[in-house]
């Protein structure tokens, strides 16, 4: 587990109450920026892990998002209006990327100090060899309209994907402790995962749908 | 969390139809013309007459669209934050006069013209949404100063700052713009608190949304949109209005161009459309001159054939939507219908075939989003507190880069209020402004895209060039509408930007049309008061006219000529003064010098001394 401590006014300054999350007071509602220490954990008070459980983590986005949301400073100062906007923004910003695996894992990645995408562009040495060649069969397959073999690729990427995210769960957690060569090999893995992704868009059935997605 | 302050109501401004809504400890309530009429739907129609004064909205308006097409305004909302060349098509279906606007010759934008006078969209829907106001206030028995205006999911940041403008023009605060679909499912949820997936099917008179929601302990989360701003019931008229017009053609070498059988073979199909909901068939009768009649029997059969093409594409936005919130027909508990055209049986049976389940019906369809804008007051005014909507932006949203190409920074479906940075800097070396063109939409392509406007970005501090970093965040607020701001990092300082919007209103001209709706509407009150004292005065003279002819015996010469003269001179009168007032106070004092005239013909005939013939036209002025 991460040591960090975060600069949390730890009572509210307006009716003196416990705070439990960084950004707003239970008691009085009265609400503070983001500290510049706390990411997207603190924002929703949830236990710094890769192993949340979707169920929990909406619970707390939610509760949270209940308190700071605009829809209920209506008739308050335009300087909490927003505040309470922009900090909706952050907390949404913050779902968003807790909730997909994927961009959790990198979020854990960045905030532990590993490297970014930018900076370490590799994949796994079989992959890129690998991903040619379904291409490849893909294309001949799209070609002749081979709907069995479609799926078949279908399959086998979404397999691979999951055993790739499998491998990112098993080693996320340990990614504070981690060292600099630990980090890049998950920076690596994760890299992996934009190919598979890829892949899968290509064989979408729908191309005004794969649009639409990212 | 905030004092007692003024209340706020609900507004579906719709296409075809608007309503207004209240809310309080008992819930919604949809607010009616007059206590004694539970007529809630005002028809989204603006009637003008020849100079272009405003003359009647809502159902009185609509019944004059066939003898008046021409000054008769619906449909205004197709045209509302739009460019001329966006509607150009729309405008050719649309029998009044549309032109583009040439006061904003930086800006592409649309105006409705009758007779001298010139109305941008958002002028004309202030006015519909100024008749709700004063229908809310007349209920409440005070002023109204604050709203909450549903529009369709797939509206663009233009389409909602126009919608925004039109309320401020009507003087209406707008404290919150919810997507349509969204306001459904509030109406639908709050009765029923346990945790559902409901889709909401919203086809309207001209446009189509599909949302897919998530409610869970009060939560109202959007999970995913879709939709099409330029489908709705209006294409199932428009396909049978186009059959009959080739038919009549091809039968009588008749091309149609009369604004008049224009508007009524809408009228027409509108009704086909209705009747065959619950009949296997329906004819038509129409007369297109000389002594000719177009008729024609349409089965229902082949009417769900004409519309197929178009129902399908709402079920391909349902599949696009579902995928999007990464869900199967077999997530979805319940489907909610929405809007007029979701009465159309073959709409239905399709819907319940896309999601597997049988449609949602006990809630009318043309209420629910009303109800909803309600709820989302009552949820704004602190009086629902159990409940929250977490909505999302219906398109994407970047920024043209160099070389033509859409830079998206915020994606679509994404949860709202949720804002993106980027850093700019200057091409040239001393460059002090920067010009970006935000764009919407998910093209790859800039020009594919709509362009919300050129934002410009000042005081950028002279520097060589690549040197100065500017930091522009994009925040789209929880009414999907763009709000940016600009800081220079080496400095610190926040950088000006003005805005130039590609179809809307600059701030100023909100502001103008604001007070010139108010003095226009005074001077059409003006105008219509000095109709109504020139009416009764010439009805009072036509009256005392009638007396003198009638009971000439009663009278002598010198008073009847008396008489006549000063009839004559005040009808004079009457047509050269402009000022109600001064008219009012002639005829109350001609009324007055004729009260012994009429007194002396009220005795003759009562007396019996006088033949009365028709006695009963006889009136005495009034008394006081």
């Amino acid at each position: 587990m991460d040591e960090r401590a975060i600069s949390l006014p730890v009572k509210c300054l307006s009716c003196n109450e416990q705070l439990t999350t960084p950004i707003v007071c239970d008691g009085c509602h009265t609400l503070y920026p983001v500290p510049q220490s706390a990411d997207f954990f603190d924002l929703l008070s949830i236990p710094r892990t890769f192993a949340l459980d979707s169920e929990s983590l909406s619970r707390a986005y939610r509760s949270i998002a209940r308190q700071i949301h605009p829809d209920t400073f209506g008739g308050d100062s335009i300087e909490a209006r927003n505040l309470s906007t922009r900090l909706s923004a952050q907390i949404n910003e913050a779902f968003a990327t807790l909730r997909d695996p994927v961009k959790r894992a990198a979020y854990i990645l960045e905030i532990a100090g590993g490297p970014s995408a930018i900076e370490v562009r590799e994949v796994p040495g079989t992959l890129l060899g690998e991903v040619m060649m379904l291409r490849e069969e893909i294309e001949q397959a799209q070609k002749s309209g081979d709907e069995a073999a479609m799926e078949k690729h279908r399959e086998t990427i979404t397999t691979r994907r999951e055993d790739t995210l499998r491998l990112i769960a098993d080693r996320a957690d340990a990614l504070w402790e981690a060292s600099d060569e630990d980090k890049k090999a998950f920076r690596v893995l994760l890299n992996s995962i934009k190919y598979f992704d890829n892949l899968l868009a290509e064989l979408q059935a729908d191309p005004l749908a794969a649009g639409k997605d990212h | 969390m905030g004092e007692k302050r003024d209340i706020i109501i609900g507004i579906d401004l719709g296409t075809t139809n608007s309503l207004v809504a209240m809310a309080d400890e008992a819930g919604p309530r949809l607010i009616a013309g007059d206590a004694e009429s539970d007529d809630v739907i005002v028809p989204s129609v603006v009637g003008f007459d020849e100079t272009g004064a405003m003359q009647t909205i809502g159902t009185s308006a609509r019944a004059h669209a066939i003898e008046r097409p021409t000054t008769t305004v619906h449909s205004i909302k197709r045209l509302m934050g739009r460019g001329f060349a966006d509607v150009e098509q729309e405008i050719a279906a649309l029998p009044y006069r549309v032109e583009k606007r040439d006061a904003a010759t930086d800006r592409d934008m649309a105006e409705v013209v009758i007779g001298a006078r010139s109305f941008t969209p958002p002028e004309v829907s202030a006015l519909i949404l100024r008749h709700l106001k004063q229908r809310a206030e007349k209920h409440f028995g005070h002023p109204v100063s604050r709203a909450v205006i549903t529009v369709p999911a797939q509206f663009d940041d233009a389409q909602r700052q126009a919608t925004r403008d039109a309320g401020q023009i009507a003087g209406l605060e707008v404290v919150r713009i919810v997507n349509e679909p969204t306001a459904a499912a509030l109406a639908y949820g709050l009765d029923r608190k346990e945790d559902a997936t409901i889709a909401v099917y919203d086809l309207g008179g001209g446009t189509f949304d599909i949302s897919i929601l998530r409610l869970e302990d009060g939560v109202f989360e959007v999970l995913a949109t879709n939709g099409d701003t330029h489908l709705g019931g209006d294409d199932f008229d428009n396909a049978l209005i186009a059959l009959f017009a080739e038919e009549i053609r091809d039968q009588f070498g008749v091309e149609i161009t009369s604004p008049t059988i224009k508007q009524q073979l809408r009228t027409l199909s509108e009704n086909i459309k209705k009747r065959l909901s619950d009949r296997d068939e329906a004819q038509i009768e129409i007369a297109i001159g000389n002594d000719k009649v177009y008729r024609k029997t349409i089965t229902r059969n082949a009417f769900e054939q004409m519309i197929a093409p178009f129902v399908i594409r709402t079920l391909d936005a349902c599949s696009r939507a579902m995928k999007t919130a990464s869900l199967t027909p077999g997530d979805i508990d319940q489907v909610v219908l929405v809007g007029g055209s979701t009465r159309v049986p073959y709409v239905r049976k399709r819907v319940a075939e896309v999601f597997n389940t049988k449609p949602y019906t006990a809630l009318n369809p043309e209420h629910v989003v009303g109800l909803g804008a309600g709820v989302q007051a009552s949820i704004l005014s602190g009086i629902e507190r159990d409940v929250l909507l977490l909505d999302v932006t219906p398109l994407s949203l970047g920024i043209e880069t160099l070389g033509g190409a859409m830079g998206k920074l915020i994606a679509a479906n994404v949860k709202i209020p949720c804002q993106a940075s980027e850093t700019f800097t200057t091409f040239k070396d001393g460059q002090t402004n920067i010009k970006i063109n935000v764009l919407q939409g998910e093209r790859e392509l800039a020009k594919d895209c709509r362009s919300l406007g050129v934002f410009e970005l000042g005081g950028v501090p002279p520097m060589p060039a690549g040197l100065p970093k500017i930091s522009v965040t994009f925040l789209i607020d929880q009414n999907g509408i763009l709000n940016v701001s600009a800081k220079e990092q080496r400095s610190g300082k926040a950088a000006s930007i003005q805005i130039i919007p590609s179809h809307g209103l600059t701030r100023d001209e909100v502001k103008r049309m604001e007070q010139e709706a108010i003095t226009h509407a005074r001077e059409d009150m003006a105008a219509h008061h000095l109709i109504d004292v020139r009416t009764t005065l010439a009805f009072d003279l036509n009256k005392v006219e009638s007396m003198l002819h009638r009971h000439s015996s009663q009278f002598d010469e010198t008073e009847i000529e008396d008489f006549r003269q000063r009839i004559a001179e005040l009808r004079t009168f009457a047509q050269s003064c402009d000022d109600p007032t001064k008219i009012n106070e002639r005829r109350e004092a001609f009324n007055h010098s004729t009260l012994p005239l009429a007194e002396r013909a009220m005795t003759a005939a009562l007396s019996g001394s006088v033949a009365t013939d028709d006695g009963d036209n006889i009136q005495a002025p009034p008394s006081n």
